[in-house]
């Protein structure tokens, strides 16, 4: 294991009392980034409940702007897969969405399959940028979809230039609304699932959502199976409570909430501001041109990264679903789930008592 | 009346929500310091950050606030609660009857899901008041919302039905609206986006949505009565200026919208 403890290189064990005698004694810790694989997300919900602590992922803005538009008005979605296979108009929504993996596949290809099969494809694009198709205009995307929607339904007349694409939408046999929902937020995200609802009145149309990439659609998806809520969730008072508001690890910080701070992030993930400010352990992947230098926290340990040095589950953006990912290279880091797990036995009697767990709603 | 004086700052948020005058009614002073009220594991109690002292009536004081005291007054189902100073957030979430004033100012969501009564914030209000929490059907939902400073942005998100009036307030006053009505003095950009039905009335507005359209100048029953229940409340919550009611019986644009839904939302705003 490569450690450090206060910017000094050390042992394993050395690394993994610190972090436990940093985090035993905090009154509200909070686990964040949380850019890891399955196995290690598993642990951190694990440790979270035994700390009293609260979760939120590096990847909540986007995501809770979509969990919001799914909770208060349901979506209708479509996958990479099916998008490729069967969309004969694909829109592109705000400049987030128009850098794209996928608008490649789906520029070198056209509908094979389902009632549009055989047409040609058309890519369209709604943005603010130099070059977009359609302009969104002064006043911003989400009230540029909240325009398109009314003409698509039919509420305004006029033939400006979304009259204009609302026509094509409502002509296209099976339509794509491809968005960012980090741009358009929870309130664009939800219009544009009406959007794609008022369309499915008479032709087939859905919306598809890039995934962030911090694995928040992951960490919905882990958050859900294990608290049968949302990721944002505090155990301070033993049983799993959602409050997107109150866990947000910034907000936490910055009101003084927040005193102490484990960040995992296995993959990738942007460290904040306010990470420094707390008393804080990191576990990080030392990933190619990025190396751990011991001095992002007052206890740093290295982890492999999954899909490069061990393997692991992690979301894969074009089957839309959590997927293993094998070791490229293997290596000799431990994985975050063990270092987590270590840490795990470390803050807890063996014999302790088994958490008593009622629900709690948001 | 009851009077709980808050000792230090607290050290943790706290969930004020059991602590209300039926609840309070029946215990003595040593059983209501031992309720629960911490959010963290080392399960703070009444007693551990306020001085208790306990009559039984329908009144209770809190001396002394922080933004940090959530749900005061949540699911209040009649009597009186005022707090000298701040509050957190979900301020009266849910309440039913009753009064709540706040000296101070209130974190979000104040008045989220509330169904009657009465809450008079003298301060500021974060965002979303009167606003619906994630993934809830709805923010206000028949109570009366005064906010005599500043409300942040999405005031009234969602809300269901009864009546919002605040000084001023942020962007996208009245996202999502349902029913009810909103009145208010200066706000920022967007009011109204994705409203399906309602009513905000305000002196200035930012930038409006393209998707609102001018329908005149109408003689309206409605505004009328609003004017009247305007008037009613100036005498009810001490915070409310006269001026809304008269804001109510001034000469009215009105536009529909929002079209990108329902579109059977209006905004009023004084002519010319």
């Amino acid at each position: 294991m490569t450690a450090w403890v206060k910017g000094q290189a050390a042992d394993a064990d050395a690394a993994i009392t610190a972090a436990a005698d940093l985090l035993r004694g905090a009154r509200a810790p909070v686990i964040a980034g949380l850019g890891a694989e399955v196995a290690a997300l598993r642990a951190a919900f694990r440790l979270a409940r035994a700390l009293g602590a609260s979760l939120d992922p590096a990847a909540s803005p986007g995501l809770y702007a979509d969990l919001g538009a799914l909770a208060a008005g349901g979506a209708m979605t479509t996958t990479p897969a099916e998008a490729v296979g069967r969309a004969d108009l694909v829109l592109v929504l705000g400049d987030g969405a128009a850098g794209a993996p996928i608008l490649a596949d789906l520029a070198a290809s056209g509908p094979t399959r389902g009632r549009a099969a055989g047409a040609p494809r058309t890519l369209l694009s709604l943005a603010s940028g130099q070059g977009a198709d359609y302009a969104a205009g002064e006043a911003g995307l989400p009230a540029a979809i909240g325009l398109l929607r009314a003409h698509a339904a039919g509420r305004m007349a006029g033939d400006g230039p979304l009259a204009d694409l609302a026509a094509r939408l409502r002509a296209a046999l099976y339509a794509v609304l491809l968005y960012d929902p980090a741009e358009t937020g929870a309130l664009g995200a939800e219009m544009l699932n009406g959007l794609a609802r008022d369309l499915n009145e008479t032709t087939r149309a859905f919306a598809l959502p890039l995934s962030d990439p911090h694995q928040g659609r992951a960490i919905a998806q882990v958050a859900a199976w294990t608290t049968a809520q949302g990721p944002r969730v505090g155990f301070g008072r033993g049983f799993p409570e959602h409050d997107p508001w109150r866990f947000d690890a910034a907000r936490q910080a910055a009101a003084g909430e927040a005193d102490a701070a484990l960040w995992l992030a296995s993959l990738p993930c942007p460290r904040p501001a306010w990470l420094r400010a707390l008393p804080g352990v990191a576990l990080l992947g030392a990933a190619q041109g990025e190396p751990v230098t011991g001095g992002e926290a007052d206890v740093v340990i290295a982890v492999g990264v999954p899909g490069e040095s061990l393997g692991g589950a992690l979301w894969h953006p074009r089957r839309a679903a959590i997927a293993w990912h094998p070791a490229a290279k293997p290596g000799a880091l431990p994985s975050a789930a063990a270092v987590l797990g270590a840490l795990h036995a470390r803050l807890t009697p063996a014999q302790g008592q088994p958490v008593q767990e009622r629900s709690a709603s948001c | 009346m009851s009077v709980l004086t808050l000792r230090h700052a607290p050290p943790e948020r706290l969930d004020l929500s059991g602590i209300t005058p039926d609840r309070l009614a029946g215990l003595s002073e040593a059983e209501a310091a031992r309720l629960p009220v911490g959010t963290s594991r080392l399960g703070l109690v009444l007693g551990d950050c306020f001085s208790l002292a306990l009559d039984g009536g329908e009144e209770l004081r809190l001396a002394g606030g922080s933004d940090r005291l959530d749900r005061v007054g949540e699911a209040l189902a009649g009597g009186t609660i005022t707090v000298e100073g701040d509050v957190g957030q979900r301020l009266g979430a849910g309440m039913r009857a009753g009064t709540i004033r706040v000296s101070g100012s209130a974190g979000p969501f104040a008045g989220t899901g509330a169904k009657g009564g009465l809450i008079a914030i003298a301060g500021d209000a974060g965002a979303s008041a009167g606003g619906a929490v994630h993934g809830a059907m709805g923010g206000l939902d028949g109570a009366t919302l005064v906010i005599g400073g500043r409300a942040g942005d999405r005031l009234g998100d969602r809300m269901r039905g009864g009546l919002i009036v605040a000084e001023r307030a942020g962007d996208l006053a009245g996202a999502r609206m349902v029913a009810g009505t909103l009145v208010a003095g200066t706000i920022g950009d967007h009011p109204g986006y994705g409203m399906r039905r309602g009513t905000v009335l305000v002196e200035r507005h930012g930038a409006l949505l393209p998707t609102f359209v001018e329908t005149g100048t109408q003689d309206l029953v409605f505004l009328r009565l609003l004017a009247k229940a305007l008037d009613a409340l100036a005498l009810d919550a001490v915070t409310l200026d006269p001026r809304f009611a008269a804001l109510a019986r001034a000469p009215l644009a009105r536009r529909a919208g929002d079209l990108a839904t329902l579109g059977k939302g209006e905004l009023f705003t004084p002519l010319g």
